[in-house]
């Protein structure tokens, strides 16, 4: 099968404002992609668009289909988890499930009940009686349940404390994901998602500032601690990003710079998402 | 449980370096299954596309054999091949710099030879 999501020259203009301004993304089956960025930068934007939820100019391709004119279609093949929680309060679980039953043709009964099996989540629960953890493990189980190619999921875990954050992305693992399925997500936590990522998109003022593959990244970017006397041969280098660190001893991120050839210079490591992040957000800019 | 993970190699470089560790240790035995793709992404919150690499790293080094609709196994005469370049590793980078630290401290070669047959009874 051929992209999942494609978009070319993707924009969005609230008034004067360019929310997301001309971008390209195309995302193949299977892979779970991070749609990185500072608030503001146009990911929730983004992600209305490919949802249906939001006119936008340019092409956009969603499972085949058009979000803005094959919205109905779509939904029977796309799952969504907003940032804000959308499960009115007053509703019991098992009275959740039995409307997601009749409005949803793709959603299994079965497999949302031995996914709730896994949580502490029961069927005469109301949705207030519930933990924020256990509302998004609730949420996730009914959606996992949902036979969809694709599921959206923007800052998921935002408000949870660690432990539940481990159990979504456990049970995303666990539940959600087979081959051909793929997830687009959106967080502030890099660092707990970073290797459950199979790509990186990285999104600034509303454009793509990266889009490569997890692998890519780990072969592509390094970070150096570079001792101060060969501070002058790092610059010459072309560095992407400096920063000072403690102890005098000064970083330095490259971008496609052969690994052997930055030995020289110091110790080199694979940069975190997070740190690669800051590098890619800041830099360009000094 | 999440793994420590260094940043000096990829992760599917270290998951594969793990296994490697555990068949040469024999926690991990010829003709064993190797756990599934989704068990370890799962249990090390791991992309099962890093996983998948890590072992197809394995079955191109001719330690791993994939069994259709059954999963990866270690080969037979898996440890034998590690043991075997791991001590061809030893005797080409590994001795020669002890060689020359031995000879750099002034250390008797037959005393720690002896030091060595000590240890072994």
């Amino acid at each position: 099968m051929s992209s999942i999501i494609s978009a070319r020259g993707l924009t969005k203009r609230y008034g004067r404002t360019i929310a997301v301004d001309n971008i390209d993304i195309d995302i193949p089956p299977g892979r779970i992609v991070g749609l990185i960025g500072p608030n503001g930068a146009g990911k929730t934007t983004a992600l209305k668009a490919i949802l249906g939820l939001a006119t936008y100019d340019g092409e956009l391709s969603v499972l085949g289909k058009n979000p803005s004119t094959q919205r109905a279609a779509l939904m029977e093949e796309v799952c969504f988890i907003a940032d804000v929680a959308v499960l009115p309060r007053w509703i019991r679980v098992h009275q959740l499930i039995e409307v997601t039953e009749k409005l949803h043709p793709g959603f299994s009964r079965e497999r949302c009940m031995k996914y709730l099996g896994k949580t502490k989540v029961r069927l005469d629960h109301k949705v207030k009686q519930l933990s924020k953890g256990m509302v998004t493990l609730l949420h996730l189980a009914i959606v996992s349940a949902i036979d969809a190619k694709l599921l959206v999921l923007d800052e998921p875990t935002l408000g949870l404390d660690i432990i539940h954050r481990k159990d979504f992305h456990t049970r995303l693992l666990d539940d959600y994901l087979d081959e051909d399925r793929t997830i687009l997500i959106t967080t502030h936590q890099v660092e707990e998602v970073e290797h459950i990522l199979t790509d990186l998109i990285f999104i600034k003022d509303g454009r793509i500032a990266l889009e490569s593959t997890m692998e890519d990244v780990q072969e592509r970017f390094f970070s150096v601690e570079v001792e101060p006397d060969k501070i002058s041969e790092a610059r010459r280098l072309a560095p992407i990003y400096e920063t000072r660190v403690r102890g005098g001893q000064h970083q330095f991120m490259y971008d496609g710079v052969d690994r052997d050839t930055l030995r020289n210079l110091g110790d080199t490591h694979i940069p975190r998402v997070a740190d690669l992040f800051v590098a890619i957000m800041n830099g360009g800019e000094s | 449980m999440p793994a420590n993970w260094n940043d000096s190699q990829p992760i599917y470089w270290q998951l594969k370096e793990r296994t490697v560790a555990m068949i040469l240790d024999g926690t991990l035995a010829e003709g064993e299954a190797l756990p599934s793709v989704r068990t370890v992404a799962s249990e090390f919150q791991l992309n099962p596309i890093t996983v998948s690499k890590s072992y197809q790293a394995l079955v191109d080094d001719g330690l791993v054999e994939k069994r259709r609709g059954l999963g990866m196994f270690v080969c037979a005469g898996a440890r034998s091949r590690l043991l075997e370049s791991e001590r061809t590793r030893f005797l080409e980078e590994e001795w020669p710099s002890m060689i020359s630290r031995i000879e750099q401290l002034g250390l008797d070669p037959a005393g720690l030879l002896d030091a060595i047959k000590k240890k072994g009874n």
